[in-house]
């Protein structure tokens, strides 16, 4: 096996797990600091392609397109946890309630979607600048792959830096760990969590968007990509940002090397490593449900 | 007397609106189509195509002054479209059923139509399966099966010069690994050697490609042959783009990859030379029955018709003309002779050929051309289209009683 393959098959895996990263951080986000499994996470994957879609149709340009997607999903995100998720917090069904109303939430956003934008499949170009590829030796990389790793490890390095230098990070942290003594200390622990989940979904519909260029924009895609980042969760941790980081980097590049050297087998792959993680740690690779420890 | 005889006409002319409503009862079709998610365009197209085909023959009209009526439900999964089937026939009365997209569905009706002895006309799922291994008389299909696509794939390859390795990607059920089976049986009939350097599943819907198409690119196959559907061929194309997959080795898809939303979703990332076919063509045959369903169906919907829409175009004229044949919709066994060996005119026939329905198997037999990407704007908002067509003719395609009979030993 020569050099190049395998620098190709890492970025290829690289790629891949900026993208399911940027779904499965904010999946952990909410349940580490809201203490909610948000099922429908994916749909914001799926109204940021959407709002994407809608945003390049009218103003021809895929920045304004990536920024609506963005915002468009954080904004959609809040209005859920203010008007819905916030009524069952703390209630003794708070469980089955969670899974009972994100799960409705997944089939109306999806055929809210279909409704307004119809259930035929739409793309969206990428932009000039990221249109070619360079080459690394004898490999070919399109510059599209290389702009969504650096935009995954920019959301990296200042998640980094938001949650252990700023007070708001280290507030966000504390609300991970005890929520009742935040707010007696006199933080609005309401506030923050809505602006987490707000944050949290905004990063789904940033992988929405900056997927779309790569895919096809269509209804369903938010249930295909929350399967991968649950796997990349549970291998992290549950609650853990880095854990999530560590998980999708451990299944972009295991799902990449599956697919050179044991392509039969390749989809089940990812389930074997989150079986192993399991049963050797059930908690996760990244110790206890704790945002940033 | 004179009273007695003004009674009688009193009743007569009182009945008669009934026994006029009666000769004008319609016949039921209950017809399934995915009409939501990734398959819904379909599912909207063969609704609209349906429309046109009833108006045509109702306009024809039929024995008995009856009308053609068909009812659509969406149909979900297998389980929930066996439901809708068997309401369709105790209930509603259905003479025939009709349509369904996938596969799997498809196969799973056709044991409400073994069942219960009612005509199933499938319009567009394409398993072989169900025209061979899984035959039963009750079944007839309005489009191709895989078998066919790929078997005139198979022809192209052995006219291509200049190739040895082959490497396969598909989606990992039925439909992608049928297409494999049926290709690599084509090329071994006709003595074509090969080396396989790969075989590739990733999951139906899967969302990124990036790593196959790196392992792709590292085994170097002289032809990725692939069996995408629908928005899966469209991410493939454009993941596979910038990494130049199209100038290393030849991108052949003979069965779905030619269907014209992926043109229409693609624009001008679909590059040019890809080698490509689909179950109906909109610029092939260059025939005026093909231009004038197209122009209707364009006229009904405000946009061009995919691929599926023709089989159910087809598939109305088919039941149509075995009643036309039989004079009435309640004897099936008569209508399924009357289908039996049918020829029916297709918009997409060549001039010269009529489909015709193989006794045997009772699939339809159809001409299938395969072409390669060349700019055309004709059809917007595509950019590119199929030309530059190789045309197989239909008896070199079905039956092949050499391939059921494999089928039913492999398939077991």
């Amino acid at each position: 096996m020569d050099f190049t393959t395998l620098i190709a098959q890492f970025i290829s895996g690289l790629s891949v797990a900026m993208l399911i990263f940027l779904v499965a951080s904010g999946l952990t986000l909410i349940f580490g600091v809201v203490n909610v499994f948000n099922f429908a996470h994916g749909s914001f994957y799926l109204l940021g392609s959407y709002f994407a879609y809608q945003a390049m149709g009218m103003f021809h340009n895929f920045w304004i397109g990536m920024a609506a997607g963005v915002i468009g999903a954080g904004i959609v995100g809040m209005l859920m946890e203010f008007f819905f998720l916030r009524r069952i917090y703390g209630r003794t069904e708070e469980g089955p309630f969670q899974i009972l109303m994100t799960y409705s939430f997944i089939l109306i956003l999806d055929d809210a979607v279909k409704y307004i934008w119809g259930s035929e499949y739409k793309t969206i170009p990428k932009p000039d600048a990221l249109m070619g590829s360079f080459s690394l030796g004898s490999v070919m990389v399109p510059s599209y792959n290389v702009f969504i790793i650096i935009v995954g490890l920019a959301i990296v390095l200042f998640a980094w830096y938001f949650l252990t230098k700023t007070d708001t990070g280290k507030k966000v942290r504390a609300s991970s760990l005890d929520r009742e003594m935040l707010g007696l200390l006199g933080t609005n622990v309401p506030v923050i969590m809505t602006v987490v989940f707000g944050v949290a979904t905004a990063m789904g519909g940033l992988a929405g968007a900056m997927a779309a260029p790569l895919r096809t924009v269509t209804p369903g895609a938010g249930v295909e990509v929350i399967i991968d980042s649950l796997i990349v969760v549970v291998i992290g941790g549950f609650g853990n940002f880095w854990g999530a980081l560590l998980g999708a980097l451990i299944i972009g590049q295991v799902l990449s090397f599956g697919i050179l050297w044991w392509a039969e087998l390749a989809t089940v792959a990812s389930f074997v490593v989150m079986i192993i993680v399991l049963i050797v740690k059930p908690q996760g690779l990244l110790s206890k449900r704790g945002v940033g420890r | 007397m004179k009273m007695r005889f003004v009674s009688i006409l009193v009743i007569v002319a009182l009945l008669m609106p009934v026994g006029m409503a009666f000769s004008a009862e319609t016949i039921k079709i209950g017809a399934l189509y995915t009409m939501t998610g990734r398959g819904g365009q379909y599912g909207k197209d063969s609704e609209v195509a349906i429309k046109i085909a009833l108006d045509e023959v109702n306009a024809k009209g039929l024995p008995g002054g009856k009308k053609l009526e068909c009812i659509i439900t969406d149909d979900k999964n297998p389980q929930y479209a066996v439901s809708v089937a068997k309401r369709y026939i105790t209930e509603d009365k259905a003479k025939f059923l009709f349509g369904i997209i996938s596969s799997a569905i498809g196969l799973a009706v056709t044991e409400v139509s073994k069942e219960y002895k009612v005509i199933f006309v499938g319009s567009d799922h394409a398993a072989t399966d169900l025209t061979a291994n899984k035959f039963q008389k009750y079944y007839f299909r309005s489009s191709n099966n895989t078998f066919q696509s790929m078997m005139a794939g198979a022809y192209y390859l052995a006219e291509m010069k200049g190739w040895k390795k082959i490497a396969y990607i598909g989606p990992d059920y039925a439909y992608g690994r049928d297409q494999w089976m049926e290709v690599k049986w084509g090329l071994d009939k006709l003595g074509i050697k090969y080396e396989v350097v790969g075989e590739y599943w990733p999951k139906l819907y899967e969302p990124d490609y990036t790593s196959y198409i790196t392992a792709i690119m590292k085994q170097a196959p002289d032809v990725l042959i692939v069996g995408f559907w629908g928005g899966d061929t469209v991410s493939f194309i454009k993941q596979a783009k910038p990494y130049g997959l199209f100038q290393k080795m030849k991108y052949f898809h003979p069965d779905a990859g030619g269907n014209y939303e992926a043109m229409a979703s693609l624009v001008d990332d679909m590059p040019e030379g890809l080698i490509l076919s689909a179950r109906h063509h909109l610029n092939w045959p260059d025939t005026a029955a093909n231009k004038t369903y197209i122009q209707k169906f364009y006229k009904a919907a405000g946009r061009y018709p995919s691929y599926a829409a023709e089989g159910a175009y087809v598939g109305i004229h088919m039941i149509a003309e075995a009643i036309r044949k039989v004079g009435n919709a309640d004897d099936t066994e008569a209508l399924v002779k009357a289908m039996e060996g049918m020829k029916i005119q297709c918009p997409e026939d060549p001039a010269g050929f009529t489909s015709w329905i193989d006794p045997a198997t009772h699939q339809i037999v159809q001409v299938q051309a395969i072409g390669t990407t060349v700019k055309n704007s004709q059809f917007p908002p595509a950019k590119y289209m199929l030309g530059n067509w190789k045309v197989y003719p239909a008896d070199k395609l079905w039956p092949n009683m050499e391939y059921v009979e494999y089928l039913k030993k492999v398939k077991k």
